[in-house]
């Protein structure tokens, strides 16, 4: 585990090089760089909720609620009051959703929750005087539209995003989360609330993929239900974690700048249709060669060269 | 609402079980024997689907022929895969398996629309029956060859699980892959198997999907978020189960997009509130049993 400082560093780093990029006034970085925090955002929150053994498909309902939630309500009571009830609209549906598939086993879990996002756009549809309906609504755009000031703005969401995953990570609730993945039944009989610990990671995910939704609605000023509730937001954060390395803050964020690379390169050869099959390609070849994610095989390198370069401390290593 | 249009509409409904439950009953197999939910499933199905109208396309052969060929075909493409590449993450974690299918159906699917573009064609088969009229109520021949197809489909993935050395294997390594194991049964091999009886089944699938509905490439995403539905509905692993669960979707659906104004966009979504409502009375489907 990386001590205070180094998170720090990581935090620092990631910020300086977002801001470098708002600074640098270049239109084409800028968008690149807005669509890396939000897949990195939402990206963290899945990897929050899957410490708990909850590995979840349904990402993308809340990223719409918080995408419909904050759209409707900044008219109504204004930016900052309509994106904090945005998203603990998310909370709440959270942990609805968790209380609904509590009792549900893995695979069951899995298709549940993947029935979330769809059956949302369902009900937005059938109530168009609320939400639009399929003709979709146009939030305002933030930071009067300007992309260097968004992308700050966004930054500053992802650094948050990512104190919360570290906070999750830390001495205080790491070993009841990863307890409750391993062994549910031990870590009930160890006097880990179960229940509350679940909920409580769903509801945190369900806010910051909420998070993730109203950035994504307020910088294009367009949303409609089968842009938000399609399950390529639910399926894109599972990709982005796993690639970047799960259980770790560096991962997801990592995973979305690997993606979004391959994507642009994949983009430039191939052309507007089909170019996802770069995002099948990485995925298969990844799950082979690397199943832990960039992370976890860096460390595992880093790991090797310390050992072989100080081969004779064992003593100290036990200690 | 006349007593008429009320029974064409089940009975339309009913044939479109049967092509629900032949995509739902190979998935259902795969996933109860491996416990591995294959994403990929929808673009075996659309492979099969492009197999059959190229074969009546350009050569003319009837889709009676076509759809077998592609069942074969499938099959063995399902064993390619499953030696490449699935039995590799067999012993991952769950996450990383549901990834694995996940890409591999991206993969697929992508590889389809650069190959083939994402237009859909029409096949335009001829009717392989006559179409069956009763007292006001019409069904199309190619209806009834859905369903037809769909019910031996079924009948015949049943006697394999049931009736046969090989489905014995896969429900005793389904039920504890370990002490199967020690009992003699070479577990990846039934694995493999169950790949291929699942493959076999999606291009079967294919060239039904051929008959009824457009082919292109994302018909299979289409049908397989349904297949998932159904699967659940009547508990992973269980085929009589995928066959009930198919019939209340494929029914769930005809009547509301015919009774209900505006019924035909809700989409997914019944199929969906449906299954909510089923796993919070039964978490393990209607018919699933206890797993783990």
């Amino acid at each position: 585990m990386m001590g205070l400082s180094g998170r720090l560093l990581t935090y620092i780093a990631v910020a300086v090089s977002f801001v470098a990029v708002a600074m640098s006034g270049n239109g084409f970085f800028i968008q690149a760089a807005l669509g890396i925090a939000i897949s990195a955002i939402l990206a963290l929150s899945w990897d929050i909720l899957s410490r708990t053994g909850q590995v979840s498909l349904g990402q993308s309902a809340f990223f719409g609620i918080g995408a419909y939630g904050s759209g409707i309500l900044t008219p109504v009571i204004g930016a900052v009051f309509g994106w904090i009830v945005g998203i603990l609209l998310c909370a709440v549906a959270a942990i609805l959703i968790g209380l609904v598939t509590l009792r549900l086993r893995r695979l069951y879990f899995t298709i549940a929750t993947l029935s979330f996002g769809l059956s949302m756009q369902v009900l937005i549809v059938m109530t168009p005087r609320i939400t639009g309906g399929s003709t979709g609504i146009m939030p305002p755009v933030i930071m009067g539209a300007s992309p260097s000031a968004q992308l700050m703005l966004i930054t500053g969401f992802l650094i948050v995003s990512a104190i919360v995953s570290d906070i999750f990570l830390g001495d205080r609730f790491r070993p009841a989360f990863f307890m409750i993945r391993n062994n549910p039944a031990l870590a009930a009989s160890s006097g880990v609330p179960v229940v509350k610990t679940k909920i409580l990671a769903f509801a945190v995910s369900g806010m910051i993929a909420g998070i993730a939704g109203a950035c994504y609605a307020g910088l294009y000023g367009y949303v409609i239900p089968e842009d938000v509730f399609t399950p390529n937001w639910s399926v894109l954060p599972l990709a982005v974690s796993i690639l970047g390395g799960m259980d770790t803050t560096l991962g997801p964020i990592l995973g979305a700048v690997v993606l979004r690379v391959l994507e642009e390169v994949a983009r430039h050869f191939v052309g507007g249709a089909g170019y996802q099959v770069v995002y099948g390609a990485v995925i298969i070849v990844f799950i082979i060669i690397l199943p832990k994610g960039l992370v976890g095989g860096l460390t595992q390198l880093f790991r090797k060269r310390t050992r072989k370069a100080a081969p004779v401390a064992p003593a100290e290593a036990a200690s | 609402m006349t007593w008429v249009s009320f029974a064409q509409a089940v009975l339309l409904s009913l044939t479109v079980a049967g092509l629900y439950a032949a995509i739902a009953a190979g998935l259902t197999l795969t996933v109860g024997v491996t416990r591995i939910i294959n994403f990929a499933h929808g673009e075996f199905v659309m492979l099969g689907a492009f197999l059959t109208y190229w074969l009546f396309t350009r050569f003319g052969l009837s889709p009676w022929i076509g759809m077998l060929i592609s069942g074969l075909v499938i099959g063995l493409f399902s064993a390619v895969v499953y030696r490449s590449f699935l039995a590799r993450v067999l012993k991952h974690d769950e996450h990383n398996q549901l990834l694995a299918t996940l890409g591999l159906s991206i993969l697929l699917l992508n590889i389809a629309i650069i190959l083939w573009s994402p237009d859909p064609r029409v096949m335009q088969a001829p009717q392989l029956l006559p179409a069956l009229e009763l007292s006001g109520v019409t069904i199309p021949g190619n209806n009834l060859v859905v369903a037809a197809v769909g019910g031996l489909l079924f009948l015949f993935l049943q006697f394999v699980m049931r009736h046969t050395r090989y489905g014995t294997q896969m429900r005793f390594a389904s039920d504890d892959a370990e002490l199967a194991q020690h009992c003699g049964i070479n577990v990846d091999r039934v694995f493999e198997l169950s790949f291929v009886i699942g493959g076999f089944a999606a291009g079967v699938s294919g060239g039904l999907v051929a008959l009824l509905l457009y082919v292109h490439p994302a018909v299979g995403l289409d049908l397989v978020i349904r297949a998932f539905a159904i699967i659940t509905l009547g508990g992973l692993g269980n085929i009589p189960g995928a066959l009930i669960g198919a019939a209340i979707l494929a029914l769930a659906e005809g009547l509301t997009s015919t009774f209900v104004p505006n019924g035909g966009s809700f989409g997914f979504g019944i199929a969906f509130l449906l299954l909510l409502f089923v796993l919070l009375v039964r978490p393990n489907g209607l018919f699933g049993r206890q797993v783990q």
